[in-house]
């Protein structure tokens, strides 16, 4: 996915593409955020984040080839916290923790096309469809440890429609990485606006982050709520209001 | 005295496993009332700034090994955070349980259940070193002695401060309010979600784990342990 192209023509997606007639770094990457203008550091940031967009930066054997690094690295946790590795409940913890950290991270291992590709159908529909409540974990990569929440995605398509676990896996794909849950959000809404070209897309996460409620401030009922709206979501108010009501309850 | 010495030569995290410690365990605790373990008084050493660098390492290698790259903005400092963070959920280590209670045990003729329930509790699974949280419902019937009611909270926090296992985080609180205040019972309810098990592995979103320690007349009286189940709501 190269989010340096701009968005097919003959989609109703203005609000994706920019101004026109202005070629701007802007228009390149797809609209402005949240109404802003970007700032002017936005080249830099845009590199980071295409570095998002590159898939597959890790495959299977990479990940057996560093599985020793990464039990080692768990080893030496071990001891820094000054517990005892050789005792019988640690002896194997360097790689199940390294294991399962791969697996937090497997979404580097995947990417969108192989899932998407043969899943997109053409449907005269254009009313919204939405997917809601699914279940999302994920890793701060601030602090390496999960946030969990739901994800609720809604779209207007153009003539065409996505198979509707494909969404989920979308979702898998982005969480599943170390990750911001502003920066998640957007992902999910730019993949599916770059699969489909539909007329809008609308993406709301709602996360508990285990590093607010399980150490720093420790506010157990927080809850952080990000959303991403996209085309006739973010111009239209009703559009977005009956999306919101609509995965409210 | 033979149980130190087994206990001592245990491991670090308090292992209820020594045999003759578990025997008394189960027959409500007369042995229990002899000198305590010398593990529930020992602070753990923790090195200071090397252990926190070796951490950052070991932090900055995990981020390589997974095919990240650790100079990109947001994950420059990630070692430095995550090390803090780790040593934070472990901060249990540290702590030492007689110090929290010594001076809020009371003596008061008081011989009805008393119950602190909905204890939020997070700990960090010793197996995948990944989260497990939920509450702690304690119940303990005095014999002349009361405990601060939040030194009950404190004790969860000690020991759910480490890399447990969930059955053993159960048993040491309970083992420690038995130490410190000799009570005619000690329930302790563990409900918990653990994340091994709802972000990987089986991945069972709804799963509860629940796992009890009942000493003294809460195991051997039958209607105490109901009333203690009823009213926590179970």
């Amino acid at each position: 996915m190269d989010c340096g192209k701009p968005l097919a023509k003959g989609g109703k997606a203005e609000g994706l593409s920019g101004g026109g007639s202005t070629p701007s770094k802007v228009a390149a990457v797809g609209g402005r955020l949240n109404g802003h203008p970007e700032p002017p550091e936005w080249p830099a940031q845009q590199k980071a984040a295409t570095q998002w967009q590159e898939e597959r930066t890790r495959s299977a054997e990479d990940n057996q080839l560093s599985l020793p690094s990464l039990e080692t690295a768990y080893s030496a946790i071990l001891k820094g916290l000054g517990e005892d590795p050789e005792r019988q409940g640690l002896r194997k913890t360097p790689w199940r923790a390294a294991t399962a950290m791969q697996f937090f991270t497997k979404g580097y291992q995947e990417k969108i096309s192989d899932i998407l590709n043969d899943a997109i159908f053409d449907e005269d529909h254009d009313e919204m469809v939405i997917v809601k409540d699914i279940d999302m974990f994920s890793m701060c990569e601030h602090h390496l440890v999960p946030f969990i929440g739901k994800v609720h995605i809604g779209y207007l398509p153009e003539k065409r429609l996505l198979g509707l676990s494909k969404l989920a896996r979308i979702v898998e794909i982005y969480s599943r990485r170390l990750q911001v849950q502003e920066r998640l959000t957007k992902q999910i809404a730019k993949a599916i606006t770059e699969a489909l070209q539909p007329a809008g897309v609308g993406v709301v996460i709602e996360a508990t982050h285990m590093c607010m409620v399980m150490r720093g401030v420790q506010k157990m009922n927080s809850k952080t709520v990000t959303s991403t709206m996209l085309g006739v979501f973010r111009e239209d108010p009703k559009t977005r209001e009956e999306f919101l009501t609509l995965i409210r309850n | 005295m033979e149980i130190t010495k087994q206990i001592v030569s245990a491991d670090m995290n308090g292992l209820c496993c020594a045999k003759k410690f578990v025997a008394s365990c189960l027959e409500g605790y007369g042995d229990l009332t002899l000198e305590p373990p010398v593990q529930w008084k020992e602070e753990k050493k923790r090195g200071g700034e090397d252990a926190r660098a070796a951490l950052e390492e070991a932090y900055s290698s995990i981020l390589r090994g997974l095919g990240e790259n650790p100079e990109r903005q947001g994950l420059l400092k990630t070692p430095g955070r995550a090390a803090r963070a780790m040593q934070f959920f472990t901060k249990g280590y540290q702590d030492n349980i007689f110090d929290v209670l010594n001076d809020a045990v009371y003596d008061e003729d008081h011989d009805e259940i008393v119950i602190v329930k909905d204890i939020e509790m997070f700990s960090l699974c010793e197996h995948h070193l990944v989260p497990f949280f939920g509450k702690v419902h304690i119940g303990y019937l005095p014999n002349k002695k009361v405990i601060g009611l939040s030194k009950l909270a404190r004790i969860v926090e000690i020991y759910s401060r480490r890399l447990q296992v969930q059955e053993r985080l159960t048993k040491q609180i309970a083992v420690a309010i038995t130490e410190a205040l000799k009570p005619a019972g000690v329930a302790v309810v563990i409900e918990a979600t653990h994340m091994c098990m709802v972000m990987r592995g089986v991945q069972k979103i709804n799963s509860k784990t629940l796992t009890s320690t009942m000493l003294g007349v809460f195991r051997e009286d039958q209607k105490t342990r109901e009333e203690f189940l009823t009213l926590t709501n179970h």
